[in-house]
């Protein structure tokens, strides 16, 4: 194998130092990270306090937000009014999106201890879904699953109940309003932080030099010897 | 020079330096007002903007007369009956493919293959002879259309792997042949009539050349830089590769909350204050609740004086610099007293600028005069007073080479070194460098640095990282 090349600490630095990063860009890195994720009010803040433009129409999250917001606290009937208020298309054309909702209302229905309702929403509203559907069936099933349990703790498919579960179906709806509304689903920040340890990680093939491993400190290291 | 001093002069001076970086890139040219000309950039990482690209076929260095090449300098004609392997027809581009990008690709069409259909696509470098086909020596990478093998200079020909969709790699009279380089895989891929025949790996390193031979009597081929449209889906091949790139990367995992604690330090080390405050708010209500409590990436200390950070900022962003001024004298007078300090000077020559800007500019020559003169004595100002003072020769000042300084990025630059200043009077800040720059600038650095030394050790191939070509794209980055 070929000797890596070593770049020392001070070599390295003057390259850093050499390195034309704009305000601006950064400012607006940091404004796709609040505009995307749903922090409506500090974006709006951070337009005033930086002069950066938002890449979309603020007024366009706080619905996204209230959507998000009523499937995180079990909301999910209201949820599925609202979305369709935004845009009827969305729950339309995404037959899965809208399974899932109606299974986390399921899910509600039984953490409430409304067995009959239950029941009678998973008949008429989910089973004709899974019949379309094989994937569908099968977690029509594994949800029905939990009626059958006392002690949900002991049932295989209690994580159904968990809050997690919930944030799943939130990020999905949240997601699918992101891209009826054309923009990425996404913020960019987390992609270009995992492009840094990819870059480190190519680079530590052929070189030797100072790495940042904590992404929170962005601490330079020594070069490993 | 004691601790003050020293904190006051390396930030100082750091600003400066980030001033002059500023002057050479956003220098308009007067032929383009108003408009942010990219091409004037002569950082390293914008090069990639202004590589050359081959456009016709080079006619001064072609093996000396077995093959012709048409006017048009894009097709060649092997006239005559070849007589050995030393009097192949090779003709490369007038330059090198370009390379601090992803790909490039170019395509030959076989017209004819002649009397035995020995022609050939690939690259060399200019330390190839020009009387052999490529990939028969060293230097060079050839796919034949003969046996339909590859040659990368090592006499015997290779097939391709995996095999050729269609079944053949031979390939004869009217094919379409393409050649391209994949700078991030380090490889020469092919295609015949529009499929990928298949790929090797780039073992020459350095500037390379597209490519074509003739040998036998009669053929011909013309050759396509990108003038017409290519056979071959380049453009789909391209989103191909992107693609494949990006699904390593989203697969790296970086800690949960790495890009919420990177935005709030960056708040805080601003003096966004109030967006900061929103933040958090909002923070403690998402569900699962983002945790805020410091762990050894947060730094308290950069809640320090954020109230007059902020302050200071809004001020400066305004243009009122007397306030600035009144401002500091009243909170740090230590960073204001030395009048001649590179502080000292962001400070006068903001105003001057400012003064500029609403037209008074019998008040800015009178400014000037007074508070540049002090400035003059110390030659390391010399080329910003000089930026500066040029703004009166304009009627347009905003339209000249000079009209950088009117933008909002060289207030932001002012609010950003008053902004480092203070941060560094905090008693429990030790080294004033790490005032700077916030840590997401020190990773966006980092990040740059990699991939620019990646390419270097890639021979000058690949893209570099440009964090505005990833903001302005609407897919991933």
């Amino acid at each position: 194998m070929a000797t890596k090349k070593v770049i020392t600490k001070e070599d390295w630095e003057k390259r850093l130092n050499d390195v034309k990063i704009r305000k601006e860009d950064m400012n607006r890195l940091v404004m796709n990270f609040l505009v995307t994720e749903g922090y409506v009010e500090a974006a709006e803040r951070f337009r005033l306090e930086s002069g950066t433009e938002p890449d979309i129409d603020l007024a366009t999250i706080t619905d996204r937000m209230a959507v998000k917001k009523a499937v995180q606290s079990g909301h999910v009937e209201d949820a599925i009014d609202k979305v369709n208020d935004l845009n009827p298309e969305i729950l339309d054309t995404n037959p899965q999106l809208f399974f899932h909702l109606q299974q986390q209302r399921l899910i509600e229905l039984i953490r409430n201890g409304k067995v009959d309702e239950a029941l009678e929403f998973a008949q008429e509203e989910l089973a004709p879904r899974g019949e379309e559907n094989q994937s569908f069936l099968e977690e029509l099933e594994r949800t029905v699953a939990l009626l059958a349990f006392e002690d949900v703790t002991r049932c295989p498919v209690g994580e159904l109940l968990d809050v997690s579960q919930r944030m799943k179906t939130a990020s999905e709806v949240n997601a699918a309003i992101l891209t009826s509304q054309s923009h990425e689903k996404d913020p960019k920040l987390p992609s270009i932080l995992k492009m840094l340890i990819w870059a480190q990680n190519l680079l530590d093939e052929k070189a030797a030099y100072p790495r940042i491993s904590n992404l929170s400190t962005a601490a330079l290291e020594d070069p490993a010897v | 020079m004691d601790q003050n001093q020293y904190a006051n002069e390396l930030i100082g001076s750091y600003f400066l330096q980030q001033w002059r970086h500023c002057s050479k890139t956003l220098t308009l040219t007067p032929s383009n007002p108003g408009t942010e000309s990219d091409s004037t950039r002569p950082d390293s990482e914008y090069e990639d903007e202004r590589e050359e690209c081959p456009t016709e076929l080079d006619t001064l260095n072609s093996s000396g007369g077995f093959s012709v090449v048409g006017p048009d300098k894009l097709s060649v004609l092997y006239p005559n009956v070849n007589l050995h392997g030393h009097d192949v027809g090779v003709v490369h581009a007038n330059c090198a493919a370009p390379s601090k990008r992803l790909l490039y690709y170019f395509e030959m069409y076989v017209k004819n293959a002649g009397a035995k259909g020995q022609i050939a696509i690939g690259f060399i470098t200019s330390a190839f002879k020009v009387r052999r086909h490529p990939g028969w020596e060293a230097n060079s990478c050839g796919y034949h259309g003969d046996d339909g093998l590859l040659y990368r200079g090592r006499g015997k020909g290779e097939s391709f792997g995996p095999v050729c969709p269609t079944g053949d790699t031979k390939y004869t009279t009217g094919d379409t042949i393409g050649g391209g380089i994949n700078y991030s895989a380090q490889e020469f891929f092919f295609t015949k009539n529009g499929v990928v025949v298949g790929t090797v790996y780039k073992e020459v390193k350095g500037p390379v050349f597209p490519t074509v031979a003739v040998h036998s009597q009669g053929e011909e081929v013309t050759v396509n830089f990108g003038k017409d449209p290519f056979v071959f889906d380049i453009k789909a091949y391209e989103a191909e590769q992107r693609a494949n790139q990006q699904e390593k990367i989203e697969y790296i995992s970086i800690p949960v909350d790495a890009s919420h604690g990177l935005v709030r330090s960056y708040l805080q080390h601003y003096g966004y204050e109030g967006t900061l405050e929103l933040f958090d708010m909002a923070s403690k209500n998402t569900t699962p609740p983002i945790s805020l409590v410091p762990e050894n990436g947060f730094n308290e200390e950069d809640m320090y004086a954020m109230s007059q950070r902020r302050t200071l900022r809004q001020l400066i962003r305004r243009g009122e610099i007397d306030e600035t001024f009144a401002k500091l004298r009243e909170w740090y007078p230590q960073i204001v007293q030395d009048d001649t300090s590179s502080i000292c000077f962001l400070l006068h020559a903001q105003k001057f600028i400012e003064l500029i800007r609403v037209g008074k500019l019998e008040e800015a020559v009178l400014y000037g005069r007074t508070e540049f003169e002090k400035f003059k004595r110390l030659s390391e100002f010399d080329d910003l007073v000089k930026d500066c003072s040029a703004l009166l020769a304009y009627e347009q000042p905003d339209r000249s080479s000079v009209g950088y300084v009117l933008r909002e990025s060289q207030r932001e630059l002012v609010a950003d070194a008053i902004n480092a200043i203070i941060l560094s009077t905090n008693p429990h800040v030790k080294d004033a460098k790490c005032c700077l720059q916030s840590r997401l600038e020190r990773l966006l650095r980092q990040l740059t640095a990699c991939f620019l030394e990646k390419r270097y050790l890639n021979g000058g191939d690949g893209e570099a990282f440009q964090l505005r070509r990833i903001l302005n794209s609407g897919k991933k980055c």
